[in-house]
């Protein structure tokens, strides 16, 4: 790592967000894959940032309750009638 | 949201303020599903998210006349909807919050790590153990503060677009990607820590502010 380019702490926490999300300008992208190469510790980093982000997507609830828009709906109606709306 | 299905929100809005049942059934059939999920996401528990989804629908019904119709429906419907899950949330015992400070990566002088960073990537590779690192994942969003917890669970989890969530938070783009980052280095290192021997980070001797970023 030359004095011109970024640490490790730099590349951490101000630059992996845009890295990841690909909103970062070419020539910045080129020089953090050239970290990532030379530096175990980055790319362990980056290799379990997005480790995070896969076991995050795996949270989302499948079963919406199968009636639910019905539920909701008789719900509502209910609620009109009692207060008289 | 494209600009079409901001055409058909807007028919239907009208259709209810005018009182049209048609219009108020099919408003539910187009956003139970996606409102039960933000609500689960606050909620972590089906029967309350199924009750927050009701009462969101409630205020939606009440107080569509409040919404201004130069406002992109589907983000003042969330915050209705965040609003009833949080609302629910209060009435239920508060789970101890931890500080986001404390589980930031740590650096040297030098701008190196403090200490080492183990690969812990393997240990999703398998279906059943990456299972139960999601839940683990689902509870350390929970301790997150709720501007960081929302913003996480509607971009990672929700898979929202990030120009949807920062309309609907009412937050710019940059302090989006600031509470996005800060989350996600909490949960990663939470998940690290289950990993193997805490690394050697040392905590704060005084809590960190947890200010919106």
């Amino acid at each position: 790592m030359s004095h011109d380019e970024k640490t490790c702490q730099e590349l951490v926490l101000d630059c992996l967000l845009d890295f990841e999300e690909g909103t970062m300008p070419e020539a910045d992208r080129v020089e953090l894959q050239r970290h990532f190469e030379m530096c175990p510790p980055c790319l362990n980093f980056l290799t379990t940032y997005r480790a995070t982000g896969r076991t995050l997507k795996m949270l989302k609830p499948r079963e919406i309750p199968p009636a639910l828009a019905e539920t909701v709906i008789v719900f509502v109606r209910k609620r009109c009638k009692k207060e008289g709306g | 949201m494209d600009n079409d299905q901001a055409a058909a929100d807007l028919e239907l809005v009208r259709g209810i303020k005018a009182g049209e049942d048609s219009a108020f059934e099919k408003m539910v059939e187009r956003y139970h599903a996606r409102v039960y999920s933000l609500a689960y996401g606050v909620l972590r528990n089906p029967e309350d998210a199924e009750e927050a989804t009701q009462d969101a629908f409630w205020t939606l019904y009440r107080k569509i006349g409040t919404f201004d119709e130069s406002k992109k429906f589907f983000s003042w419907f969330y915050r209705v909807a965040l609003n009833a899950a949080y609302s629910r949330a209060r009435r239920r015992p508060s789970l101890p919050t931890t500080s986001i400070e404390d589980r930031m990566p740590r650096f040297l002088g030098d701008g190196h790590f403090a200490a080492d960073v183990p690969d812990w990537s393997v240990a999703i590779e398998d279906e059943a153990a990456a299972r139960e690192l999601a839940k683990k994942a689902g509870e350390f969003i929970a301790e997150l503060p709720p501007a960081y917890r929302d913003v996480i669970w509607m971009y990672d989890v929700e898979e929202m677009p990030s120009a949807d969530i920062a309309e609907t938070l009412e937050i710019s783009i940059p302090a989006f990607k600031s509470r996005l980052h800060r989350a996600r280095l909490y949960v990663r290192q939470r998940l690290s820590e289950l990993q193997g021997p805490k690394p050697a980070a040392k905590p704060s001797a005084t809590p960190a502010a947890e200010a919106a970023g």
